[in-house]
């Protein structure tokens, strides 16, 4: 567990230092992402230290944005004078994605569809 | 000579000025999220960061703690964001291990959903008459939540909208995925988990884990690469519509 969280902090930090000083556009942890996506491909295998730490995070992802999500406090007058029309371009927009997405899918690969 | 025993507003003023408190509050509320999350059978609506965020405004509301003060006690569970989105890696390179041939629909289905999330919102929040303010905060809310805030703060948009839309739309998209999955006749499991980590990311990714194992794999494939898209390709949407 701790070799594996060493690892992935060592990739943010190196992430954040490149995007620091080389492609400022891109967020340090994307980078970081991308050099651990890019050192298991070379390696060609995930190992259980640094599997169960990834675990742990994707199971519990949500807590960690609890916090700014809570600054919905300050933003309260704004959004209660725009609620209706933000309900409607949220669901508006999540049915588009979900369903422009599926499209793409369905009619873009070859494969027969299976599955229910 | 015997201590005093100190008087209660004395241990209040020493508790809220620590981050203890904070964190504290962070986590049992999420505990409690996630405690009504299970007991109501995995409703999607009842999502456990929403009943959190809920629990928590109104806690700190209710004892008069500024949002500043709550976050500099939370700041320690927010810092892990960042670790968090370089551990997306690991669902990422299994996905991309059992693609086949499904790269090209794939790539296509992934920049069509994320098109389709910035120009519907964006466009459509103009028509509705939302500010710039709100118009920011929607770039990027189909984006999972870490990287989208960081996304925000290179757009110049506010972090906290971006996470309030993201978690919204995350709970939307788990809550309305699969009608209009349905709708559209989308059959395959693979690709109704990946319409869902699209448009929906970490929230619809444990959705599609709950449906099927297939699906879930998908979905987070879908959510980890919409972030890394995203990151790259939400400034320029952003600069191209004028944010």
């Amino acid at each position: 567990m701790i070799g594996g969280l060493v690892r992935i902090l060592l990739f943010q930090g190196l992430g954040e230092l490149i995007s620091k000083f080389v492609v400022p556009l891109v967020p340090g942890p994307v980078i970081g992402l991308l050099l651990l996506l890019g050192w298991l491909l070379a390696r060609r295998q995930v190992d259980d230290d640094l599997q169960s730490v990834a675990a742990a995070f994707s199971r519990h992802l949500g807590v960690l944005f609890v916090p700014a999500a809570v600054g919905v406090v300050t933003f309260l007058p704004q959004l209660r004078e725009h609620a209706v029309a933000l309900a409607v371009v949220l669901v508006v927009s999540v049915i588009a994605t979900v369903a422009v997405t599926a499209l793409i899918l369905r009619f873009g690969s070859r494969e027969s569809s299976r599955g229910a | 000579m015997g201590r005093e025993v100190p008087a209660i507003t004395e241990i209040w003023v020493y508790l809220s000025g620590s981050p203890l408190l904070a964190l504290i509050l962070t986590l049992a509320a999420y505990q409690l999220g996630l405690w009504i999350y299970e007991k109501t059978g995995r409703n999607p609506l009842a999502n456990p960061v929403a009943i959190a965020t809920v629990t928590i405004a109104l806690t700190i509301s209710a004892i008069d703690m500024p949002y500043a003060r709550y976050f500099e006690g939370a700041q320690f569970v927010h810092f892990l964001l960042g670790t968090a989105t370089v551990s997306l890696a690991v669902p990422i390179y299994r996905g991309l291990s059992g693609l086949k041939g499904r790269v090209i629909p794939l790539t296509a289905a992934l920049l069509g959903g994320g098109l389709t999330s910035i120009l519907c919102a964006v466009l459509l929040g103009r028509l509705l008459g939302l500010d710039d303010l709100l118009i920011g905060g929607l770039y990027a809310k189909s984006v999972t939540a870490p990287i989208a805030m960081g996304v925000a703060e290179r757009i110049g948009a506010s972090p906290t909208l971006t996470a309030v839309f993201a978690v919204c739309t995350g709970v939307l998209g788990a809550a309305l995925g699969r009608f209009v999955l349905d709708a559209v006749g989308s059959r395959a499991w693979w690709q109704r988990g990946f319409a869902l980590g699209t448009a929906a990311h970490g929230i619809g990714t444990s959705r599609a884990f709950s449906v099927s194992e297939e699906a879930g794999t998908y979905s987070s494939l879908a959510m980890g690469l919409h972030g890394v898209a995203g990151a790259v390709l939400i400034p320029w949407a952003a600069k191209l519509l004028g944010v």
